[in-house]
């Protein structure tokens, strides 16, 4: 370990922090999240209503839970179970990858104002 | 006492008063939210099980993929030269229809490219003409129906009935409501269509339409109460081969993607109507299809790369 | 002099895989960001970048990553595509930093841990097409810090005493 070993760690740390306070600032409330398989979008979900989904991804089933206007993922089928293990997301940066089954969850806010949206 | 009888108003206020109440339902590939306005739950959870019943029966129906009694994969499989087969009332009414959309569309809108969307969704590369070609009859008119019976021309033949479908059972439901009494209701099926009836507490549905081009850009926004509106096109539904992507939407004269529009969006009372002619129309160039618009009275927003073009009787809803 | 070089980076590449799977037993950092590792195995690229150099080091990377897949997970799916554009920035920039810089190998270390994580961000954002998985970046960075310090320790540890041994 040398003083250039200390600057290097800094940096990261200030960079690390910087991104943070980024997301921190930029990251809204949402109403809205959109279920991906295989980057095509299956479906979306409403936060403002607790509800429980279920999805098929690449290796089965995953169970998707809506409560608070919170999102996450309940149960996957997977060797590791990293996404159900992520808890709870609702911010519009936030992002759920649930990697074998080639689901991804993100957060949206769409305007209040409409009813329904047509894609 | 004063306050009893201001309870007691309220009350019976609060008990009239509509409720919003919803159901998640999967049928037919799709995500399904129903949404009822209405005052009697008894009288909504009713519904719900009788349109889950019939999203349910015709999920059986059209089924192309496993064997349910005289459904699709059974018509598919048992499709021979010059045999009749008998089906199912109701899946017969329903082929009966998409016939009749068949030749209204100048044969634009088929529910005999089967075989060929199976080696779009399947192939691992592009596919080429002659391999569309060969992967069996695309021919509607090689399919007679009579009396409840079928009657095909050519044995290969495979039908799907994914476009036309969910408008169909759309046509039902709405029926079935109309029938019910219920008035404010908002069927969204997956993505791309709504049957809605009255609003709930405002004077119209405010709804909202996504550039195809920007995936989170509201593009337009349609004001407007007891309708049907499709929307077809390519955001969320394509074929890829490295890295390129083709709709999924099938010109049956070509076998391939040849889209005119990215993606448009028809407004009818009729599910079906909007259904079938939203995805003839990405097919067809604009001025032809203005012609159909006008023809069945349905009003139209094509998004093409070149811009959007509307029918006139847009400015209604905006 | 070639035979003994392909012998050694042979055994050496041995001792990755066995690393690389005995690591996958220790649940722990898995639990913490999904996709974060201890990474055991960079130990012993860092030894082949300091002894053999670039070539034999994104060489060595990318067999190591190979025979990982064709053993434990798979072989060009998605974990597969991860670890080889991790694996594969992280020698290219821990090379740089050992030639260019005055970093000891801790700080090399550390460079590999976060170009790692960098590198399974950028292939991220491809494959699934959306940049909000950045999200992600500053928590695998940071928790890049003690990961990569602590190999970095052990690398440091393991290239003195081979210098030993060589010089004996």
């Amino acid at each position: 370990m040398n003083k250039n070993d200390w600057i290097l760690i800094i940096i990261i740390i200030f960079i690390s922090f910087s991104l943070l306070l980024f997301f921190k600032l930029t990251n809204q409330e949402s109403n809205q999240a959109l279920v991906y398989n295989d980057n095509k979008l299956i479906l979306t979900i409403d936060l403002t209503k607790d509800d429980k989904y279920q999805v098929m991804g690449l290796n089965g089933e995953v169970d998707i839970e809506v409560k608070n206007n919170q999102i996450r993922v309940t149960s996957e089928t997977s060797n590791y179970h990293l996404c159900s293990k992520q808890g709870y997301i609702s911010k519009s940066w936030e992002t759920i990858v649930c990697l074998p089954n080639k689901i991804i969850i993100r957060v949206t806010s769409l305007d209040q104002n409409y009813d329904v949206i047509l894609r | 006492m004063k306050k009893i009888i201001t309870l007691f108003f309220l009350l019976l206020l609060t008990g009239c008063q509509d409720q919003v109440f919803s159901k998640d339902l999967f049928y037919m590939n799709t995500y399904i939210n129903i949404k009822i306005y209405h005052h009697d739950q008894e009288l909504v959870n009713k519904t719900f099980s009788d349109i889950e019943q019939i999203y349910q029966k015709y999920d059986q129906l059209c089924d192309r993929y496993k064997k349910h009694e005289y459904n699709l994969y059974y018509l598919n499989n048992e499709l021979e030269k010059n045999q009749e087969i008998e089906i199912d009332k109701r899946l017969y009414d329903l082929l009966k229809v998409s016939k009749d959309y068949y030749l209204k569309t100048n044969k634009f809108f088929s529910i005999a490219l089967g075989n060929v969307t199976d080696v779009w969704t399947n192939n691992k590369e592009l596919p080429s003409y002659e391999e569309l070609k060969a992967s069996g009859s695309t021919d509607l008119d090689d399919i007679m129906l009579k009396e409840n019976y079928i009657f095909s021309k050519n044995s290969d033949v495979s039908l799907d009935l994914g476009g036309i479908a969910k408008g169909y059972v759309n046509n039902i439901i709405k029926e079935y409501l109309h029938d019910k009494g219920i008035k404010k209701y908002l069927i969204t099926s997956g993505t791309s269509s709504i049957l809605i009836g009255e609003h709930y507490q405002n004077e119209k549905y405010r709804v909202g339409l996504i550039n195809p081009l920007e995936s989170e850009k509201i593009y337009k926004v349609l004001k407007l109460n007891t309708n049907s509106i499709s929307t077809s096109g390519t955001i969320d539904n394509y074929y890829e081969f490295s890295g390129e992507k083709y709709s999924h939407i099938i010109n049956p004269f070509t076998l391939y993607p040849d889209n005119y529009s990215l993606s448009v969006t028809v407004i009818a009372p009729d599910p079906i109507l909007t259904e079938v002619l939203s995805t003839t129309l990405v097919l067809l160039p604009i001025e032809e299809g203005k012609k159909l618009a006008e023809k069945y009275d349905v009003e139209v927003i094509w998004f093409t790369k070149d811009g959007i073009i509307e029918t006139e009787g847009i400015k209604n809803y905006e | 002099m070639e035979l003994r070089k392909t012998i050694t980076l042979a055994m050496l590449l041995a001792l990755g895989v066995v690393l690389n799977i005995m690591e996958s037993m220790i649940p722990i950092m898995g639990n913490i960001i999904p996709g974060s590792k201890l990474g055991l195995a960079n130990i012993v690229v860092i030894f082949v970048i300091y002894f053999y150099g670039l070539r034999d080091g994104l060489l060595f990377s990318f067999t190591r990553v190979f025979i990982v897949g064709l053993l434990r997970t798979g072989l060009f799916n998605i974990v597969f595509l991860f670890s080889l554009s991790g694996g594969l920035l992280s020698v290219v920039c821990m090379f740089i930093a050992h030639k260019f810089t005055k970093l000891s190998i801790v700080g090399v270390s550390i460079i590999g841990a976060i170009t790692h994580s960098i590198g399974q961000i950028i292939a991220a954002v491809f494959l699934f097409q959306t940049i909000n998985i950045i999200y992600y970046l500053p928590y695998l960075l940071l928790l890049s810090l003690p990961t990569g310090f602590i190999i970095g320790v052990i690398s440091e540890q393991v290239i003195n005493q081979y210098q030993k041994i060589k010089i004996n």
